[in-house]
């Protein structure tokens, strides 16, 4: 094995600094006056929408470019029905709304930096990033280290915005020399990582690809670097076939411009709206990407603009949740940084609107899945907590008795995994791992598979559980002790749901209930 | 911990608009604790605390609710067997005042007709952003016949008076009963006994002199 392997370029890119004033379409100026405490917004109290308590209307319509009066009714009856969940909207004008960041030119010219060049904390962190990067800071020290305002930045970004399979030429393999003082552990370790990333590498590359494969090979995981292109492909987001990558996801993209672009020029449905204004803040808010403005405004668009062309369940809290993995591997793949940290409004603002595209459509993708669980009275999610409950009874009976005993009911616990997806008990890094395996699995895996690893995570506590009284039981399962969980905890996780789908899917007499 | 011995269980539920602070209010009143970054509340939350009315422990088991409308299918199961509610509103936002109306509908259509409402204005650290005069939701109280209080459970001020109050007065109208009732052995200190104004026992767990 060569000491050293780089397949890429080594072209320096300098960009220029973005205005992260410039948000699209949705500029609210006056939103988040800080008030003494910092964290409550400013607003007028116009319309009263249920369950939610005041209003940005004001402020949207006066930033908004559309001056039309908007009524208070609800806006729902005026939109499209339910079953018109056609991905393709109407893009019927081609106005460049959004540059969607495929100019050519922008990758060999070196403006000015216009921006102040502050040192990114990202920047500074380079140097103790992970073994797969540090090969890179070695090609590109300096247009990270003064690269101001786009540190971060990966090179050829634009190409990977343009198709991601570009990306593909740009793993660089941090490959371990005889000489360097790796342990033959951690030598074995990398070359496993390489040989894996290489067995994706020719399934992505192929002009048409196979999805079963991809799907055998993600099951157990997706390198980092090729999470952003595989997910696109499992969720039939990014056409199998390479021929018609380029134009679908311009199109898409340019769907997604104007779909929001109808969304919010027609005023805005106050209760949505503010209903998202609440929670888009209170979002994974211990992960500093979440904390940055360009990510919050995105997010809202996104969530907006979902749950507008989605008038049947329309925004449900926690789907707030759903869409951070996407937003975050998404972001993932034009950065060279800890994503976790990143503040999004570094990068250019195409990139940014690619990002956000990308999540919207991919969230769509997922949410279509399990709509149910998120229309009135939420059949989906009181199907899956009653399959739980039977699912138990079936593979630990003890534990389903002293639950049972104790009055727990399911309903109390279970709903919240079933709306979030585990998301409110495992970590974002931790869930992006379990959804690797969930896409694998099909279009069942965020309904199906995912009830088979809830009943592998309550029985992973059964034995705690089966000492305690109902108190006890119930603040222990709101808050368990998932934080100190790595990969290899989820995994072993995935792998006993596995087994437990294996033996009870397509098994409905062991489903079915057993005393009625 | 032999702090689970009591001698009354009153469940109670925190009901209100999403971002009233509803969260905040249980965890200040049950840890003393206030985190500006919550994540919103998904479904129903739990938690429980003990204070002592003349004398006699009082064990408080408060579920807090979500928010959101589309949630309401679920939260209004929780309402059953509920002795007392808080209705919690946010001083600073005019709107979830307003919405106080319908949350004692949905109190109506699905609670117990005695639970005992407290109505609560949140937030009041926030003088300079009132939007709610303390004079009006007083009065409103007292026309609908809702004790009233504000509190912040960012300062903590007035948290602990407001359950502590709810709980008084759910205590003396249980007290009161008993005695109407002729019930005069009363509830077993150590044994505790669940109160509930009608009759439907199976809701909560009645033991508990169980330690952990």
């Amino acid at each position: 094995m060569s000491s050293k392997k780089f397949n890429g370029h080594q072209e320096m890119v300098q960009l220029v600094g973005r205005n992260t004033a410039a948000a699209t379409f949705l500029k609210s100026t006056v939103r988040q006056q800080q008030s003494a405490q910092g964290y409550r917004p400013v607003l007028s109290d116009d319309p009263k929408p249920y369950g939610a308590g005041y209003s940005h209307a004001d402020i949207l319509r006066a930033s908004s470019k559309s001056k039309t009066e908007s009524t208070f009714a609800p806006r729902f009856d005026r939109h499209i029905s339910y079953t018109d969940l056609d991905d393709d909207w109407d893009a019927s004008f081609d106005k460049d709304v959004m540059a969607l960041g495929i100019n050519p030119n922008s990758r060999s010219v070196s403006p000015p930096n216009t921006l102040p060049r502050t040192q990114s904390p990202m920047a500074a962190q380079d140097g103790t990033s992970s073994q797969s990067h540090s090969p890179r800071l070695e090609l590109y020290p300096t247009s990270r280290r003064n690269g101001g305002s786009t540190a971060g930045l990966r090179p050829h970004y634009d190409r990977i915005v343009k198709d991601p399979a570009n990306s593909l030429h740009m793993i660089y393999h941090p490959a371990v020399s005889s000489a360097d003082t790796a342990s033959a552990a951690e030598i074995e370790l990398l070359n496993a990582r390489i040989s894996r990333i290489n067995k994706f590498k020719r399934v992505l590359q192929s002009s048409n690809v196979d999805i079963s494969a991809l799907r055998n090979l993600a099951w157990s995981g997706i390198p980092d670097e090729l999470r952003p292109m595989s997910w696109q492909l499992l969720l039939g987001y990014l056409p199998s076939n390479a021929d018609r990558r380029v134009s679908t996801l311009a199109r898409k993209r340019r769907e997604y411009a104007d779909g929001a672009k109808q969304a919010f020029g027609n005023g805005v449905d106050h209760a949505v709206w503010h209903q998202i204004n609440i929670d888009v803040p209170r979002t994974n808010p211990h992960l500093k990407l979440y904390s940055f403005e360009a990510t919050q405004r995105s997010l809202e668009r996104i969530l907006y603009v979902w749950a507008i062309r989605h008038p049947a369940s329309g925004y449900v809290q926690g789907i707030n949740d759903l869409v951070t993995p996407f937003f975050q591997v998404f972001l993932s793949a034009y950065i060279d940084a800890d994503v976790e940290s990143f503040d999004p409004g570094q990068i250019p603002k195409e990139v940014l609107d690619v990002v956000e595209a990308d999540s919207f459509w991919c969230l769509t993708k997922l949410l279509d899945g399990i709509q149910d669980n998120y229309i009135f009275a939420q059949p989906g999610i009181q199907r899956q907590v009653a399959a739980l409950k039977d699912l138990t009874q079936r593979i630990d009976s003890h534990l389903a008795k002293h639950l049972q005993a104790e009055n727990v009911e399911f309903i109390q616990f279970s709903f919240r995994w079933m709306n979030c997806l585990l998301m409110r008990e495992v970590s974002v890094k931790n869930t992006i791992r379990m959804w690797d395996t969930y896409m694998a699995e099909g279009s069942t895996g965020f309904s199906d598979f995912h009830l088979y690893v809830c009943a592998a995570f309550l029985v992973k506590w059964s034995a705690q559980i089966q000492t305690m009284d109902f108190q006890e039981i119930m603040m222990f399962l709101q808050s368990l002790p998932t934080q100190s969980w790595t990969e290899k905890d989820v995994e072993l996780l995935l792998s006993e749901a596995y087994m437990w789908q294996s033996l009870f899917k397509n098994a409905t007499a062991h489903l079915r209930p057993s005393g009625t | 911990m032999a702090q689970d011995e009591y001698d009354y269980l009153f469940k109670v539920v925190l009901i209100g608009d999403s971002g009233v602070g509803k969260s905040n209010l249980l965890s200040r009143f049950t840890r003393d604790e206030f985190n500006l970054e919550s994540k919103s509340t998904i479904g129903v939350e739990f938690a429980t605390r003990s204070i002592s009315v003349d004398g006699k422990t009082i064990k408080a088991q408060i579920w807090d609710t979500a928010g959101q409308e589309r949630y309401r299918a679920i939260t209004s199961a929780y309402y059953r067997g509920a002795v007392g509610a808080l209705l919690v509103y946010d001083i600073s936002k005019n709107g979830t005042y307003e919405n106080v109306n319908r949350w004692l509908k949905e109190l109506r259509d699905h609670a117990d007709s005695n639970i005992v409402i407290m109505l609560v204005g949140n937030k009041s650290d926030l003088r300079h952003l009132r939007a709610v005069p303390t004079e009006e939701a007083k009065k409103f109280a007292a026309e609908n016949n809702l004790s009233f209080i504000e509190t912040s459970a960012l300062d903590a001020s007035n948290v602990e008076l407001a359950f502590q109050n709810i709980l008084t007065e759910i205590y003396r109208i249980v007290s009161a009963k008993q005695l109407d009732q002729g019930n005069e052995s009363g509830p077993r200190p150590g044994e505790g006994t669940t109160i509930t104004f009608t009759s439907s026992p199976d809701e909560i767990k009645k033991d508990s002199s169980k330690c952990c």
